[in-house]
C-alpha cells in the first residue's frame, strides 16, 4: 500500500476568481496532512482535484505507486475517495449505503462482514437497518466515513469532516479519524478549525494564494 | 330519475354476479393498457433518464418536445396512428387496424411522452452530490447512472402510475383504431361509450363504476408512493 | 345616454328571444331510422318534398334497428322506420306502436375480399356461403346490433344450423352498417350488407371489396313504418307522425321513393306499401 500524490503547478479559476496558481506539493503515502486555511481560500477545490472529481485548468495531478506513474482510470479512482462536507447518502439503509462500495466493485456477495465491520468502527453499528435519511448530521458524517473506509482506500480526502456537526459527534469524527490514521492510510483533510487541526495532529498545511505552503509555526 | 336508479341496481347485480361479458372488458382494458404501459416505460425511462443524466446537443430541444408531446389529444394520436396502420396506408401490410395491437400501439404512443418527461424530472431532481458521493466511491459512468435512477426510483414510479392512469381513462384514440368490436376490441371506456349511446344503461354504469374504482386505486397508489418520496426528500 | 343605450339593449334581447319562440311550433317530428336508410341517401331526397307539402319537418336519427325500436319505446321518437318486420309486429303486439306498414324491400347481399379467399362466389345459397365461412373461419363482421341486417343475417346462421358466436373469427361491431364495411375491408373478411348501403358506400370508402353472392330470396329485406302510440307517451306528436306515414304509403309518396335513384343511377328501394 504506498500511493504518492504528486500536485504539480496546477492552477483553477471559477468564472473570474482564480483560485489556485501555480499550486505545487508532493503528498506522501501514509502521511496525514491538515490544510487549513479561511472559507473560500481553495481548500475544497483543491480537494476535489486531487481526488480527480475535478479538472485543473492547467497544471498536472499525478499519483505513483513505487515509482511508477499511474493511469487515472477505474482502478485507480477506486483506491482513492473522497468524503464531501454534505454527504450524498442514498435512500435506503445505513448497511446498502455502506454495502454500495463493495457492490459497485463485485464484492457485493459475503459483504456483511465487511459491512458490519466498517460500521461498528464508526459507532452505527445497532443502526445498521436504519434509514439512512432519518440520521442526525453527525451520524450522516459517520455513515459517510463507514462507506469510504469498508472498500480500504489507500488515500482518504476529508473535506470539512465536521463542518456542520454537534460537539459530541465532532469529538468522536476526530477519535475515528485518529483511529484510520492507525491503520497507515494516507488522509488529507481540510479544516478552518485551527484546534481541530491541532488536535488531529499530522503536518499542517494553509493555502495562501492560491499556494499550498507549509503552516508557519 | 327511476331509469338512473334502476340503472345502478341492474349495473351492481351485473358487477355482484361476475357477469362473463364484464369480466372480459375489463379484462381486455388491463391487458391493452397495461402492455401499452410496458412498451411505453421500456422505451420511456431509458429516455427520460438519459435526458437527465447525459448533456448532448439538442437535448433542450427533445425535452422541450417531450413536454409538449404530453399534452396530445388523444383522438389526435388515433387518427394519427389510423392513418399509419390502414390498408392504403405507410404501414398497412401488416393488417393491424382494427385490432388489440393498433390499440397498444396508439395508447403506448400516447403515454410515451408522459413516462419520459416525468422519468427525467425525477432523474434532474435528484441532489447532485448522490453523483458526486457514486464518483467519489469507484462507481463508472453507467454505475453511476444507475445510481441516480436508483435514487429516483419514487419519481420514475409515479411516472409510469401516471402513464397508466391517462391509459385507462382514453377512449378517443382507441376507438378510432380498434372499432369497438365486441369481445376483440371493445374495452370499458369504449364500450361506455357505446353503450350510452345505444340506451343499456346497466352495462354502462357498471363499467362507469369500475373504472372510476380502478382510476381511483390508481390515483391513491401514485399520491403513497410520491408521499414516501416526498419524506426522503425533506432532510 | 346610457340608459337609452340599455333599453335599447334589453329591447333587442326580448325581441330575439321572441322571434326564437315564435319560430318553435312549427311542426317538427323525429323518425328513429336505421344507419343503412340514413347512408343510403333516402331520406335527403323525400323529405324535402313532404316538408314542402306540409310544412312538417322530419327530422331523422339514426341508429340499428333495435336502438331505433327502443327510442320510440322511450318516447325519444315519434315514430319508426326500420327494417325487421318480425320485431316490428312484435312491438307493436305489445303496444308500445300503432299503424304500421309495409314501405318498401331493397335486398342484402353478402360482400368479401376481391381475391374471395374462402371461395364463396358460384354458389347459390345464402345459407351455404355462411356454413363455407364457418368452416374455413375466415373473419366475418357482424353488425352486432339488432339491427334489421343483424336479424336477417342471424336468420340465415340458423337456416344454416350454425352458430357463430364465440367464434374467434366472428367479429360483432356493433355499429353501423358503413362502419361494419370499412371493418371487413380492413380486416379483409366477409360482411352481409344491404345493397343501398353498399353502392353507396363503395366508391366513397374505397372498399376493395366485391359482392359474393346476391339473389338469394332469403336475402330479400322488408321496410316497415310505424308510429309511437300515443295512449302509451301522451306527449308524442302523434297527429304529424300519421300524415307523414300516409304520405309515404301514399302514391305519391311512394313513387318518390321509387324515383329515388343513388349517384350511379341505382334505384335502391323498391316501394311495396298496399
Amino acid at each position: 500500500m504506498s500511493l504518492e500524490l504528486l500536485i504539480s503547478n496546477i492552477s483553477k479559476r471559477y468564472d473570474h476568481t482564480t483560485v489556485l496558481t501555480d499550486c505545487s506539493f508532493k503528498f506522501e503515502s501514509g502521511g496525514i496532512y491538515v490544510l487549513t486555511g479561511p472559507n473560500g481560500s481553495g481548500k475544497s477545490t483543491f480537494l476535489r482535484i486531487c481526488a480527480l472529481l475535478e479538472t485543473p485548468d492547467s497544471g498536472e495531478v499525478k499519483y505513483c505507486s513505487d515509482g511508477q506513474l499511474l493511469a487515472k482510470d477505474i482502478s485507480l479512482r477506486r483506491r482513492i475517495t473522497l468524503l464531501l462536507p454534505k454527504i450524498g447518502v442514498f435512500n435506503t439503509s445505513l448497511f446498502n449505503n455502506v454495502a454500495y462500495g463493495l457492490k459497485i466493485r463485485n464484492l457485493g456477495k459475503n459483504s456483511a462482514l465487511r459491512v458490519a465491520h466498517a460500521l461498528d468502527f464508526v459507532g452505527l453499528l445497532t443502526k445498521k437497518n436504519q434509514q439512512a435519511l432519518t440520521l442526525s448530521s453527525g451520524e450522516t458524517q459517520r455513515l459517510g466515513i463507514a462507506r469510504a473506509l469498508v472498500v480500504e482506500p489507500e488515500v482518504i480526502f476529508l473535506d470539512e469532516p465536521t463542518a456542520s456537526v454537534d460537539v459530541r459527534n465532532t469529538e468522536i469524527i476526530e477519535d475515528i479519524i485518529r483511529k484510520i490514521r492507525k491503520d497507515g492510510r494516507s488522509i488529507i483533510m481540510t479544516t478552518h478549525d485551527m484546534y481541530q487541526a491541532r488536535r488531529i495532529g499530522g503536518k499542517l498545511l494553509v493555502i495562501k494564494d492560491g499556494k499550498i505552503i507549509d503552516h508557519p509555526g | 330519475m327511476d331509469f338512473i336508479v334502476e340503472g345502478f341496481a341492474q349495473a351492481f347485480s351485473l358487477i355482484i354476479h361476475l357477469d362473463p361479458e364484464l369480466l372480459n372488458i375489463i379484462v381486455l382494458s388491463l391487458e391493452v393498457s397495461g402492455i401499452a404501459l410496458i412498451v411505453a416505460s421500456c422505451l420511456g425511462v431509458p429516455a427520460g433518464s438519459a435526458l437527465g443524466l447525459k448533456k448532448f446537443r439538442g437535448r433542450g430541444l427533445l425535452i422541450s418536445l417531450s413536454n409538449a408531446f404530453m399534452g396530445l389529444p388523444p383522438v389526435v394520436v388515433g387518427l394519427f396512428v389510423y392513418l399509419l396502420l390502414s390498408r392504403r396506408g405507410p404501414l398497412g401490410f401488416m393488417g393491424l387496424l382494427y385490432s388489440p395491437s393498433a390499440m397498444i400501439v396508439a395508447q403506448a404512443i400516447l403515454i410515451f411522452p408522459i413516462v419520459t418527461s416525468l422519468c427525467h424530472s425525477a432523474v434532474v431532481s435528484v441532489d447532485p452530490i448522490i453523483r458526486q458521493a457514486a464518483f467519489t466511491l469507484g462507481a463508472t459512468p453507467w454505475q453511476t447512472s444507475l445510481t441516480v435512477m436508483r435514487e429516483a426510483r419514487y419519481g420514475i414510479l409515479s411516472g409510469i402510475i401516471a402513464g397508466l392512469g391517462r391509459a385507462m381513462g382514453e377512449v378517443g384514440a382507441i376507438l378510432i383504431v380498434g372499432g369497438n368490436i365486441a369481445g376483440y376490441t371493445r374495452v370499458m371506456t369504449t364500450t361506455i361509450a357505446l353503450e350510452t349511446d345505444k340506451g343499456n344503461f346497466e352495462l354502462a354504469l357498471a363499467l362507469g363504476i369500475i373504472l372510476v374504482i380502478i382510476s381511483v386505486l390508481i390515483n391513491i397508489g401514485l399520491h403513497l408512493i410520491q408521499r414516501k418520496g416526498m419524506v426522503k426528500i425533506l432532510r | 345616454m346610457r340608459m337609452r343605450k340599455a333599453s335599447l339593449l334589453l329591447i333587442l334581447v326580448i325581441f330575439s328571444i321572441a322571434l326564437t319562440y315564435a319560430q318553435a311550433p312549427s311542426a317538427e317530428i323525429i323518425c328513429a331510422s336505421t344507419t343503412s336508410t340514413e347512408n343510403s341517401g333516402l331520406f335527403g331526397y323525400i323529405l324535402p318534398i313532404f316538408e314542402e307539402k306540409t310544412g312538417i319537418i322530419v327530422k331523422v336519427v339514426a341508429r340499428g334497428t333495435g336502438a331505433a325500436i327502443e327510442m320510440g319505446k322511450r318516447g325519444d321518437a315519434h315514430m319508426v322506420m326500420v327494417h325487421a318486420k318480425e320485431q316490428e309486429l312484435k312491438a307493436v303486439e305489445e303496444g308500445y306502436f300503432v299503424d304500421r306498414h309495409d314501405l318498401m324491400y331493397n335486398d342484402f347481399i353478402i360482400i368479401g375480399p376481391e381475391n374471395d379467399p374462402a371461395q364463396i362466389k358460384g354458389l347459390k345459397s345464402a345459407h351455404e356461403a355462411f356454413s363455407k365461412l364457418f368452416d374455413t373461419k375466415r373473419f366475418f363482421v357482424s353488425r352486432g346490433d339488432n339491427s334489421g341486417t343483424h336479424t336477417k343475417e342471424l336468420a340465415i346462421w340458423k337456416k344454416a344450423g350454425l352458430e357463430p358466436k364465440g367464434q374467434k373469427w366472428y367479429l360483432e361491431a356493433g355499429q353501423g352498417m358503413e362502419k361494419t364495411q370499412r371493418i371487413a375491408d380492413e380486416k379483409r373478411a366477409y360482411t352481409l350488407t344491404d345493397r343501398g348501403t353498399w353502392l353507396a358506400t363503395k366508391d366513397k370508402d374505397n372498399l376493395e371489396m366485391v359482392i359474393v353472392l346476391e339473389g338469394d330470396p332469403i336475402l330479400f329485406n322488408q321496410y316497415g313504418v310505424m308510429a309511437v302510440n300515443p295512449e302509451k307517451l301522451k306527449h308524442v306528436k302523434y297527429k304529424e307522425s300519421i300524415e307523414f306515414i300516409n304520405w309515404l304509403i301514399s302514391k305519391e309518396g311512394q313513387q318518390a321513393i321509387g324515383n329515388f335513384k343513388d349517384k350511379n343511377g341505382n334505384q335502391l328501394f323498391i316501394p311495396n306499401a298496399q
